[in-house]
């Protein structure tokens, strides 16, 4: 089944055509163009794909795109700032030498977006727990997690969202 | 991977939802959040001609309790909210914990209570300390409702006695008793993201010289094909006098009664050691816990 | 917390506290400004914002989709039949390719090359590739493998090697093999019997390895276009070795290199898995030569598990001789290997397995008896470490056995026969510079490991384990004696500096160290620096990410190619300072007398005179490491010693873990890793200390559960990352990294060493040797399983309850 849907991505609505059984995580890369989300396994495993579907982290490679409609979804690219500048949160994975690959990032700072959304004063181990889901290969976690601790710190003190 | 080529369906009330499944029947699949379902239809392990999604149904969700009468939990209702809420972790800790380990942080605001119960898999999180904790499940058709307890709604691996034409859409939990405590344990070889080898829970009270066991329900999951609700471990504890020696006849009585398999997650041996080790656990636990009450 | 902007400040006040004592500091080769600079890598940025371009991201007009139809019913079996008639007949379906069409064999060593692009006659494991076929979209293609019939006829699956060698006179895997043993090797030095005969301490045991893979988080995928009109092929790729990939697509396509052209884009992760050609590459490129439009291949997570070639599981039996002084003097090592089913690196790393025993602990005499040994299982390849960690963890587990049996520390016993800087080992290893015993010092000394060890209560321990491993090697794959990296470095006035070089950044970050080294060389900053990588068309030569090679191989590279830049330059400025230019010394942008300051001219004036005088200025280098083996032609000596292990100079690590083991689930929980390591200079403190976090992690996960399930039948029982089990962050141990900041290797470019895969090698022993400490059972295999514990904890109890009574 086909069928023509609109859908609010990082503030944009895009009207497009999509079967029924695409996926999130197909429709973005392959339809729109936005390969800033990744995909590592397809199965739900490595959290690589993690977007925000109404602030929560979602797997777009098991969330029908058509169930989105009606609501927001941010990828990585919409964490933009204006004039181009980094968002905390990837300052913070920038500077802390979080990142190596960087094929789990965009889901890393999708997932560390989600909690400190929600929870901009977490722990440690709340922030451990955030990423429990999202697996990295290279780094072994530790400066990730350091990143994220940086950059709720940054975000509390300037306040940004 | 692909699934196959379906239609979608969202109904937003609870009638079309009825009359959508009632009308479509097995040429359907219900979606919840899918962290089953499309895992399942990539593999193509199931190719359903229409989806009907019933996420959008909001009398299929939330948390409501009632002082003295106990919880009603929308099937629809996501697992972080479990995990999160206040009023769950107050009165039905093993739930909250269980639901805090299933997955990893997007499963869990994905994948929904009635979802990790419909999956109906062996090794599930949640029906383990539900059964334990008495909960029954509501299913709901355009015909109207029946009631059922969880233990017998979930009949083998990945089976249900759920009637063509029904959705689950709650969960039905007594109010605990107020000098009982729940408790939850689990044996995998991470701490997120694991599919438990073992799980278990158990409702324990005691009588009020803080000695005698007044009443167990001990329920143990991923060593059957359905959540096990021992008969002998209850049999044995109640109206005794809490001891060690007393909890490895417990012991002997859980392993006796679960019946492993190996696969590629633990073999049969180590499962039934872990009913075992986490019986005594999980049973020395509840005992402390319940001293404090 | 470094920002960019800061850079000049950095630079000055990071450096001038530093003075080495007995060199004037304006002659001091070890005053560096950018190298030694924790920037953040040049390609972080990209890949935060989601930018950075990996293949699977790539699209082109026009391009069709491929994939590949795999045999899940066998893991061993003739073909009898391929019908692909429906397929082709499936509406969007543009071709389908059959191994019978692309027959030459291909692997990345020459003398054992035995894969095919797909099965052709018979498959060797389960999820073997039998035929592809190019789509208008990944929905179609997917629906068009299912259209293909394969008939076969199942033949006995061979799964263990020691089955595999007994059944050769019933099953032959690889015609070329009746015994179908691989490859086998026997490296003997010195008189081994005798000096077992005169050790007072000997000790024979026997270990067992498990079958992890490398788990990088982005699966292969590669983009082919091949242009009919000019005959030209363009392949990008997930790759790490794109040289090898590029030689191996010429001789399955049969298009000469000249016309083949491999373009590397972002890699996510390889640890070895992407250090050979893969199917998915050649099937890319055929498909495009056959319908003339391009196509993309990315790999579903369980087609990575099928074909990438993983870790070699050992069977080793070491033995270990102690004289009475508590020097060791033998070694004998035995190594069955499971090569899975094809040759891959099976020959490299079988070999390694033997000389890795040499390092890091001076032994007169060894002896290696070696056999790889195909089975139908996915085939054992390259995997961060290769052929190091499974000797590694016997030697470090049986040392730390033999100090109890002698009643020392195991630091006691490692320091005292750990290697120095110009030892030369038996099998001709040279080692030029080491700092092994201040990595065990330091981890030991950070870690309170002797106030700690065998004084933990039950369940809780400590355990110690070093290593080393090569920063490069000899030699390449196939005979030849050509530069191993070329780099060309650019300078004019347009273009700044350009570095052109074809080595293949997989996120261990050497774009940056080749930045940060053409910067260092020519007196610039970091951020001036533009690289050209990854390319075999647009940069020069470079043999691959491999045997961790690169710092030292692009180091020497840089270093040679900016020399005629430099002294350009010189001249330019010493005629306009009124000085010679061999005293002029450039750094900073500056370009001054190392005699007298006020001599100075900007570097960027240099650079507009020599564009406008004489143009663009261009410098080559070129990197050849020394070459360790065969006959001294002078003397007629041979000069013994395989091919493989010898490196330019070698890196070091110690490692301590400290484990909790739940006694009652056998879980093991790593707390805590106190690290110390030698890599030579870091060029990136930061990225270095990355790298071993990140080995840590990646080791810690096959010690204790990683591994792949092949059921009875050869099927792969847990092809995906559910069953599949990775540390996560809640696995992650307290890590504290002390790496030698102040190590200096006077033989590498600009000091450095190398620490990517060093890092991996203490991790199994280091745990194993902690779980002993913490609950008295010795394991001899990793993982050590949950089960496991508890069975040998069960065994203990039983024992030791028998013995009671
Ligand atoms: C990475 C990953 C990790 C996981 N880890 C765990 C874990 O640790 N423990 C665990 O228990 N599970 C785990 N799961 C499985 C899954 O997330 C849970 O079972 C989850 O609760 C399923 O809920 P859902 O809403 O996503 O179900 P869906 O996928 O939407 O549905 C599951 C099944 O139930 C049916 N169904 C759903 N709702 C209803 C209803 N109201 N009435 C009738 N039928 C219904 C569907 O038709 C389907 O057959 C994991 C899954 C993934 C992808
Ligand atoms: S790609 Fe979605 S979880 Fe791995
Ligand atoms: S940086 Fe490579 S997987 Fe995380």
């Amino acid at each position: 089944m086909k069928q023509q849907i609109s859908l609010d991505i990082n503030g944009r609505v895009y009207d497009l055509v999509i079967s029924h059984r695409d996926l999130l995580v197909d429709v973005l890369r392959k339809k729109l163009g936005l390969t800033g989300t990744k995909k590592g396994c397809g199965n739900g495993d490595c959290a690589a794909c993690t977007v925000q579907v109404d602030g929560e982290p979602t797997l777009s490679c098991l969330t029908l795109a058509i169930s989105c409609q009606g609501k927001k979804i941010i990828t990585v690219e919409g964490l933009a700032q204006p004039g181009g500048a980094l968002h905390p949160i990837q300052e913070a994975f920038v500077n802390q030498g979080a990142i190596q690959c960087g094929y789990c990032t965009p889901g890393m700072v999708m997932s560390a977006k989600a909690l400190l959304d929600k929870n901009p004063k977490p722990t440690l181990e709340e922030i451990k727990l955030a990423i429990s889901g999202n697996l990295c290969r290279c780094t072994g976690y530790k400066r990730i997690i350091e990143a994220i601790e940086i950059a709720a710190a940054t975000m509390s003190a300037q306040e940004v969202k | 991977m692909y699934t196959n080529e379906f239609e979608y369906l969202a109904p937003t009330t609870p009638a079309e939802a009825f009359e959508l499944v009632g009308r479509l029947g097995s040429k359907a699949r219900i979606l919840a959040g899918g962290t089953d379902l499309v895992v399942l239809m990539k593999d193509k392990l199931t190719s359903p001609e229409y989806v009907i999604d019933i996420k959008n149904i909001k009398e299929f969700k939330g948390i409501k309790y009632e002082l003295g009468k106990g919880m009603t939990i929308g099937a629809t209702t996501k697992i972080s909210e479990v995990q999160y809420s206040e009023i769950v972790q107050e009165k039905y800790p093993a739930l909250a914990y269980a639901a805090s380990q299933l997955g990893g942080t997007q499963v869990r605001h994905m994948g929904t209570i009635g979802g990790n119960t419909c999956n109906a898999s062996p090794s599930g999180e949640t029906p383990t300390p539900l059964v334990a904790l008495g909960a029954k499940v509501v299913l709901s058709s355009a015909a109207g409702e029946r009631e059922l307890p969880l233990e017998d709604f979930i009949t083998g691996v990945r089976r249900l006695d759920l009637k063509e034409g029904e959705i689950l859409t709650r969960f039905i939990l007594p109010e605990p008793s107020p000098k009982s405590v729940s408790r939850y344990t689990y044996a995998g070889a991470r701490d997120a993201m694991e599919i438990d080898c073992v799980n278990m829970a158990v409702n324990f009270e005691l009588e009020d010289d803080k000695e005698t066991i007044k009443y167990v329900k001990f329920v143990l999951g991923s060593v059957f094909i359905k959540p096990l609700v021992s008969k002998e471990v209850p049999a044995l504890l109640i109206g005794q006098k809490f001891s060690d020696a007393l909890v490895e006849k417990a012991v002997a009585a859980a392993q006796g009664e679960a019946k492993p398999i190996s696969d590629v997650r633990a073999s049969e041996w180590y499962r039934n050691e872990m009913v075992g080790n986490l019986t005594r656990r999980l049973l020395k636990e509840a005992f402390a816990a319940a001293r404090e009450v | 917390m470094q920002t960019w902007d800061k850079r000049e400040t950095e630079v000055t006040e990071g450096k001038s506290s530093y003075v080495r004592e007995g060199v004037p500091s304006y002659l001091d080769e070890r005053r560096h400004s950018q190298v030694g600079r924790s920037v953040p890598k040049v390609d972080a940025a990209a890949k935060v914002r989601g930018e950075a371009v990996y293949a699977d991201d790539m699209t082109l007009p026009n391009m069709l989709y491929g994939k590949i139809k795999r045999c899940k019913e066998y893991a061993h079996a003739k073909i009898k039949k391929i019908d692909c008639s429906k397929a082709l007949a499936l509406p969007g379906v543009f071709a389908v390719l059959t191994g019978d069409e692309a027959p030459n064999k291909w692997g990345i060593v020459p003398h054992s090359c035995n894969e095919t692009v797909l099965a052709i006659d018979k498959v060797r494991f389960y999820g073997e590739g039998v035929a592809a076929v190019a789509a208008i979209d990944e929905e179609t293609a997917e629906a068009a493998l299912d259209l293909i019939e394969v008939e076969y006829e199942p033949l006995p699956a061979l799964l263990d090697p020691f089955e595999s060698m007994a059944r050769a006179n019933e099953v032959v895997i690889h015609e070329t093999n009746p015994d179908n043993i691989a490859f086998h090797g026997n490296q003997i030095y010195g008189d081994v019997d005798k000096a077992f005969a005169e050790c007072e301490y000997v000790l024979e045991r026997e270990f067992k390895t498990g079958m992890p893979q490398h788990g990088f988080i982005e699966p292969q995928s590669a983009l082919a276009s091949f242009d009919p009109h000019n005959g030209r092929l363009h392949l990008w790729s997930s790759n790490q070795v794109p040289h090898y990939l590029h030689r191996q697509l010429s001789i399955v396509t049969e298009i000469p290199m000249s016309k083949i052209r491999v373009t590397i884009p972002t890699v996510g992760g390889g640890f070895g898995g992407k250090g050979e050609a893969c199917p998915n590459e050649f099937a890319a490129c055929i498909l495009s030569r056959k319908t003339g439009r391009p196509v993309k291949i990315t790999y579903e997570r369980s087609e990575v598990f099928f074909t990438s070639k993983g870790r070699h599981p050992c069977h080793m039996k070491m033995k270990i001789g102690i004289d009475k002084d508590g020097y060791i003097q033998a070694v004998d090592f035995d190594n069955t290997m499971d090569k899975g089913a094809y040759a891959s690196w099976g020959v490299v790393v079988m070999f390694y397995t033997g000389s890795m025993v040499h390092l890091p602990y001076k032994i007169p005499n060894v002896r290696s008896y070696l056999r790889n040994v195909y089975t139908n299982k996915p085939s054992s390849g390259a995997l961060r470490g290769l052929g190091g960690v499974q000797p590694r963890l016997a030697m470090e587990v049986m040392l730390d056995e033999m100090a109890e049996m002698m009643g020392i520390s195991p630091y006691e016993l490692k320091m005292k026969n750990a290697v120095v800087s110009g030892y030369t080992a038996a099998n001709n290893m040279y080692v030029p510079h080491t700092e092994y015993k201040r990595c065990l010092e330091t981890a030991v000394e950070k870690s309170s490991y002797l106030e700690k060890h065998g004084k933990l209560p039950f369940g809780k321990g400590i355990g110690l384990a070093g290593g080393n491993y090569i920063s490069g090697t000899a030699y390449t794959l196939y005979q030849n004696y050509k530069p191993h990296t070329t780099v060309v470095l650019r300078v004019d006035t347009e273009g700044g500096v350009t570095v052109q070089c074809a080595c293949t950044d997989i996120g261990q970050g050497v774009d940056t160290v080749i930045a940060q080294f053409t910067a260092e060389a020519l007196g610039v900053y970091f951020e001036d620096v533009h690289v050209v990588v990854r390319d075999t068309e647009t940069a020069t030569f470079d043999l691959g990410t491999f045997a961790s090679r690169l710092t030292y191989a692009t180091g020497t590279a840089v270093k040679a190619a900016a020399e005629p830049i430099n002294q350009k330059l010189k001249e330019i400025a010493g005629q306009k300072l009124g000085c010679r230019a061999d005293q002029l010394i450039i750094k900073d942008h500056k370009i001054y007398s190392m005699y007298e300051t006020k001599k100075t001219m900007s570097w960027d004036e240099a650079v507009d005179i020599a564009t406008s005088t004489v143009g663009t200025l261009v410098g080559v280098g070129h990197f050849s490491p020394p070459r360790r083996k065969g006959i001294d032609i002078v003397t007629g000596n041979r000069i013994q010693g395989g091919n493989i292990g010898h490196s330019p100079t070698f890196g070091f690590s110690c490692q301590i873990h400290e484990v909790e083991v739940d006694v009652e689930t056998g879980r093991i929980r790593v707390k805590k890793v106190t690290e110390a390591g030698d890599m030579g200079t870091p060029v990136n403190p930061m990225a270095a200390d990355g790298q071993v976090e990140g080995s840590i992690v990646y080791n810690m996960g096959a010690a204790l559960y990683e591994d792949q399930v092949i059921g009875a039948d050869g099927r792969h029982l847990n092809p995906n990352f559910h069953d599949y089990k990775m540390p996560t962050s809640m696995e992650m141990p307290d890590m504290f990294i002390n790496t030698l900041k102040d190590s200096y290797d006077p033989t590498a470019p600009f000091g450095a060493k190398e620490t990517g895969e060093g890092a991996v090698q203490p991790t199994f022993p280091a745990i194993t040797n902690a779980v002993y400490d913490a609950i008295g059972i010795r394991f001899y295999q990793v993982p050590i399983t949950p089960e496991m514990v508890l069975r040998a904890l069960k065994e203990k109890k039983e024992k030791e309850a028998g013995c009671g009574a």
